[in-house]
C-alpha cells in the first residue's frame, strides 16, 4: 500500500501539473481572443451540453467515484502492518520487517529437503512470534524450528513466542 | 512524503470522490433541492451567465489552472525530495566563559555517519536529526552485510552516538536506529 499511495502521488503530480499548465493557457488565449488549438475539438461540449443528469452514463461514472473513493477510504484507514520490528525500547534499536523475514526464510531454506520457504514475523508485546509456511517433509519441524531459533539468535531478536510451521507435502502451494 | 502524509492525502481524495460522486447521484436523482434532472450538465443558465461574466470567469479558469499546476510541482517535488534533516544551521552552546561555541549541524551529522560506516559490516548509514538544537532526535538507519552480527553492530552504534553527544555537547531527545540487513545465505 505504501508504494502504491507513492505511484499514485506521483500520478497524480504530474496529472495536476501537466493539467493545470494546460487550463491556464487555455483559459487565458481565450480572454485574448487568440486561436485556441486544444478547444477547437467541440465534442466534449456537444457532449456536456447534450447529456442530461439522468443520463445512465452519468450515474454509472458518479456510482463508480463514490466506489472508487470508498474502496480507497477503506484502504487508507485499514491497519498497517509496521515496516520495522522493535527490538529493544531502550536503545531504539529496530530491523527492517521484510529483511528480517527474508533472512528467516533464507534459514529454513538451508534445511535438507525444505523448499520455497516463506516468513511472516508478527510482534505481540515484546515478542515475536514468526509463521513459517514451506513445502517439504513434515517430519523436519523440529530441524526448522531450530534453524529459525538460530537466525533470530543471529539477529540478536528478543525473547521469541511460538514458531508457528507449516510444512506441506511437494505439490502443495505454500 | 511519510507515509503518513500520504494517507491523509489520499483519505481527503477519498472523500472528495465520495462527497462529489453521491452530490452527483443525489443531482441524477433529483434528490437535490433546486436540481432539474431533466437538465443538461452545461446547461443553457449556465453557459449564459458564463458568457456574461466573460472575461473575469475565463481569467478566473486561467488562475484556477495555475493554482493546479503549483499545487502539482509542489506534490512532485515532495514526491522527489529525500528527507533531509530538520536541524539546520548551528549547534549552540553558551560556555561558562563569556562567548558561544557554533557547530555547523550538517557537519555533525556527517562526522556520525562517518564514525558508523567505520563499523566492521556496515555499509551504509543514513543520520537525520529532528527537534530543537539542544537536545536533538536522532533518526539512524544503517545498511548491513549478510555476514554481520547484528548485537555487535548495536554496540558500536551506541557507543558512536554516546561519541556524538560528547561532542556536540548535546544529549539526544530521542533515538531511533532501523538496520536493513542484505539478504544472503547465513
Amino acid at each position: 500500500m505504501r508504494t502504491a499511495n507513492r505511484v499514485a502521488s506521483l500520478v497524480l503530480a504530474a496529472a495536476l501539473l501537466a493539467g493545470g499548465v494546460l487550463l491556464a493557457v487555455q483559459a487565458l488565449l481565450v480572454t485574448l481572443d487568440r486561436p485556441t488549438p486544444l478547444l477547437t475539438r467541440t465534442d466534449w461540449y456537444d457532449t456536456l451540453t447534450s447529456t442530461g443528469w439522468r443520463d445512465p452514463g452519468v450515474r454509472a461514472v458518479a456510482g463508480g467515484a463514490v466506489l472508487l473513493g470508498l474502496v480507497v477510504l477503506a484502504a487508507q484507514l485499514r491497519r498497517w502492518t509496521p515496516v520495522r520490528l522493535r527490538v529493544d525500547e531502550r536503545d531504539g534499536w529496530h530491523l527492517h520487517r521484510r529483511c528480517v523475514e527474508r533472512r528467516l526464510a533464507d534459514a529454513v531454506g538451508t534445511v535438507p529437503g525444505v523448499r520455497r520457504a516463506r516468513v511472516r514475523v508478527r510482534r505481540r508485546g515484546a515478542e515475536w512470534r514468526p509463521r513459517v509456511r514451506a513445502t517439504g517433509d513434515p517430519a523436519a519441524r523440529a530441524e526448522v524450528e531450530f534453524a529459525v531459533h538460530q537466525e533470530l539468535h543471529r539477529l540478536a531478536a528478543p525473547r521469541t513466542g511460538r514458531i508457528e510451521v507449516r510444512l506441506l507435502p511437494r505439490g502443495w502451494s505454500v | 512524503m511519510t507515509d503518513a502524509a500520504h494517507r491523509l492525502l489520499w483519505t481527503i481524495i477519498a472523500l472528495l470522490l465520495v462527497a462529489g460522486g453521491a452530490a452527483a447521484l443525489a443531482a441524477s436523482y433529483g434528490v437535490l433541492p433546486g436540481g432539474d434532472p431533466g437538465a443538461a450538465l452545461l446547461s443553457a443558465r449556465l453557459l449564459h451567465q458564463w458568457r456574461l461574466a466573460t472575461p473575469w470567469t475565463t481569467l478566473a479558469a486561467a488562475a484556477a489552472g495555475a493554482l493546479l499546476a503549483l499545487s502539482g510541482h509542489h506534490l512532485l517535488r515532495a514526491e522527489l525530495r529525500r528527507p533531509r534533516s530538520a536541524v539546520r544551521g548551528t549547534l549552540s552552546h553558551p560556555g561558562r566563559r563569556p562567548g558561544r561555541t557554533r557547530v555547523a549541524a550538517d557537519v555533525l551529522v556527517h562526522a556520525l555517519e562517518r564514525d558508523l560506516t567505520g563499523a566492521p559490516g556496515v555499509r551504509r548509514a543514513r543520520v537525520v536529526l529532528t527537534g530543537a538544537p539542544p537536545r536533538p532526535d536522532v533518526w539512524i538507519r544503517v545498511d548491513l552485510t549478510a555476514d554481520t552480527p547484528t548485537a555487535r553492530v548495536r554496540e558500536h552504534v551506541g557507543a558512536a552516538v554516546r561519541r556524538f553527544a560528547t561532542t556536540a555537547g548535546c544529549q539526544p531527545a530521542h533515538l531511533d536506529v532501523t538496520a536493513r540487513i542484505e539478504p544472503g545465505r547465513p
